[in-house]
């Protein structure tokens, strides 16, 4: 029997409040608050206290699916990637860089963030780039 | 002016005896408050505090808890939780900052038509001289 | 010199500790790590300078969650007052299994009696440590007889008024462990509204604590909206000795009041019905 206490920082909001996932044997089984938080200092909105829900979700996606004959069909990361660098190459050659758009999250780190719109900006050469907090 | 308040009452009332006093009551066609709305359990036990409180949100400006005397429930022992529960209700009502006297225990048999028409007419009363209830928590905000 | 008092505190601790994992699976006890302090199980052989005592988390629920899980575990805990009157609690109902936990209760220090407004700082089953003396009550409980109605009326609108459902107070709770809670039964408590005109929410959950309170202070600590639980919950305690003669944490043998009949448990005071 293991039991431990993983401090990592909830995804809901910008917020980034301390909250512990507490595992036994391997299996995510609550939530506690940190208390020697900085930000959060023991205490957690509805979110944060539900942060570890969506982890055994029977609606969480484990791996990419594609689109085949109008049904959604599981993949390996390396067809949903060929598959995505495919299409936005031919739309941006067919239609001009503009057409697209990257959207990205709150939930998203900020490294995650830089790299969506070096992607956007560098690669795809387009300026459209938002944020899900502006909606 | 306005129109003079008419007290709404929601009466939890145990089906063994109650019910069937308050029953009684209409059969001998005696007249107790229209301002009484009866729901119909089926012993005064199985009225929880979150019942009541909800009665309350609806727009109850008084509500009454009625079931069988003490060693008289269908269920033997089922109104000895209940006489603990609502003296406690009660209080809490008060430490809230909501008169006590909204909340009403009162045991009616089923041969105590009489009664049933007495308490109900007296607690219609006691509520109308409280003011409606919707006056004393109009200023909190409510966000939606 | 309280961190000293603290100190030999948690080092007379972690020594009862290290003799007891010699028959037990495991201790429950708060470990401070490079990530901070959380609820841990300490193993034999474990690393106990690494065991602390505060920040305060309500460590019995982690032994209820571990007794549920594994029907064979003999775990011990590091408790205080609180936590073993949350255990009393908590056993009566059913949560955990007395006959496989050991207490290895210590004394909270004046200072931390004080903050808790704490009647008891110290758990019966006290191993290290002396017991303080009782911290003051609550100022506003005290004078709260002498609040009129309307002031009472304000005070708690202003209060719930900031409330944004979070559950906190449910969640941290030692004695919230039902599964189906009516604050969450939309019957009840409307989705979506915050701070209804008539404060359901709050009334729910003081009269479920109604028996079970055992003033650990958790829900008031964890209360993103420094909402002031307690004084409401310490009334309602109040209630319960007065009306009942019951505090909740205290008896083992006595059966939760609101449950029994009135000859397990008979009101104190006479009610008019």
């Amino acid at each position: 029997m293991e039991y431990k206490n993983v401090l990592t920082t909830c995804v809901y909001c910008g917020c980034g409040c301390g909250l512990y996932l507490e595992v036994v044997d391997d299996h995510i089984t609550g939530v506690w608050p940190a208390k020697t938080h900085a930000v959060s200092q023991g205490k957690l909105c509805i979110k944060g206290w539900n942060a570890a829900d969506f982890v055994y979700h029977p609606d969480r996606l484990k791996t990419p699916l594609i689109r085949k004959d109008g049904e959604l069909v599981e993949a390996t990361w390396d067809e949903a990637l060929s598959l995505i660098a495919e299409r936005l190459g031919t739309i941006k050659a067919e239609s001009g860089p503009n057409s697209i758009a990257l959207l990205s999250s709150a939930k998203c780190t900020n490294e995650e963030n830089y790299l969506l719109q070096k992607l956007a900006r560098a690669v795809i050469g387009t300026n459209n780039v938002d944020h899900c907090a502006r909606l | 002016m306005g129109v003079e308040f008419e007290p709404r009452i929601v009466a939890f009332m145990c089906n063994w005896c109650t019910y069937a006093g308050a029953d009684n009551a209409g059969i001998a066609r005696m007249e107790s408050p229209a301002n009484v709305l009866p729901i119909r359990v089926m012993c005064s036990g199985r009225v929880s505090p979150e019942m009541v409180l909800r009665a309350f949100r609806a727009g109850a400006d008084g509500v009454l808890v009625m079931g069988c005397h003490i060693g008289d429930c269908h269920y033997s022992s089922g109104n000895h939780r209940t006489i603990k529960r609502v003296p406690l209700l009660r209080n809490l009502l008060g430490y809230a900052g909501i008169n006590p006297d909204r909340l009403r225990l009162a045991w009616v048999s089923a041969a105590e038509a009489p009664r049933f028409v007495k308490v109900t007419k007296e607690f219609t009363e006691t509520v109308r001289e409280l003011g409606p209830l919707s006056q004393e928590v109009a200023h909190q905000e409510v966000r939606e | 010199m309280i961190e000293e008092l603290v100190l030999s505190l948690v080092e007379g601790i972690r020594k009862v500790v290290a003799e007891r994992l010699e028959e037990l699976d495991g201790v429950v006890a708060l470990r401070r790590s490079s990530e901070g302090v959380a609820p841990h199980v300490f193993r034999k052989g474990d690393d106990l300078s690494e065991l602390e005592i505060a920040p305060r988390y309500p460590l019995m629920t982690v032994v209820s969650k571990l007794h549920k899980t594994f029907p064979d575990i003999r775990l011990g805990i590091v408790a205080r007052g609180c936590d073993e009157r949350a255990f009393i609690e908590m056993a009566k109902r059913d949560q955990i299994d007395p006959d496989r936990l050991f207490i290895i209760g210590f004394a909270c220090t004046e200072e931390e009696a004080q903050e808790c407004h704490c009647s008891a700082p110290a758990p019966q089953n006290l191993l290290v440590g002396t017991a303080p003396p009782p911290g003051p009550p609550n100022p506003v409980v005290e004078k709260y007889d002498e609040m009129t109605i309307d002031e009472r009326r304000a005070f708690w609108q202003r209060q719930f008024v900031k409330c944004l459902k979070c559950y906190g107070c449910r969640n941290i709770c030692p004695e919230c462990f039902c599964e189906a809670c009516a604050m969450e039964d939309a019957a009840w408590v409307e989705p979506g509204l915050l701070a209804p005109p008539f404060p359901v929410f709050h009334l729910i959950r003081a009269m479920h604590m109604a028996s079970r309170c055992v003033a650990c202070r958790q829900c008031e600590l964890v209360c993103p909206a420094h909402i002031p639980l307690t004084v409401l919950y310490d009334l309602m305690r109040r209630d319960m000795e007065t009306l009942l003669g019951y505090v909740p944490g205290t008896d083992m043998d006595a059966p939760p009041p609101l449950s029994v009949t009135l000859e397990e448990a008979p009101l104190r005071v006479a009610v008019e019905a």
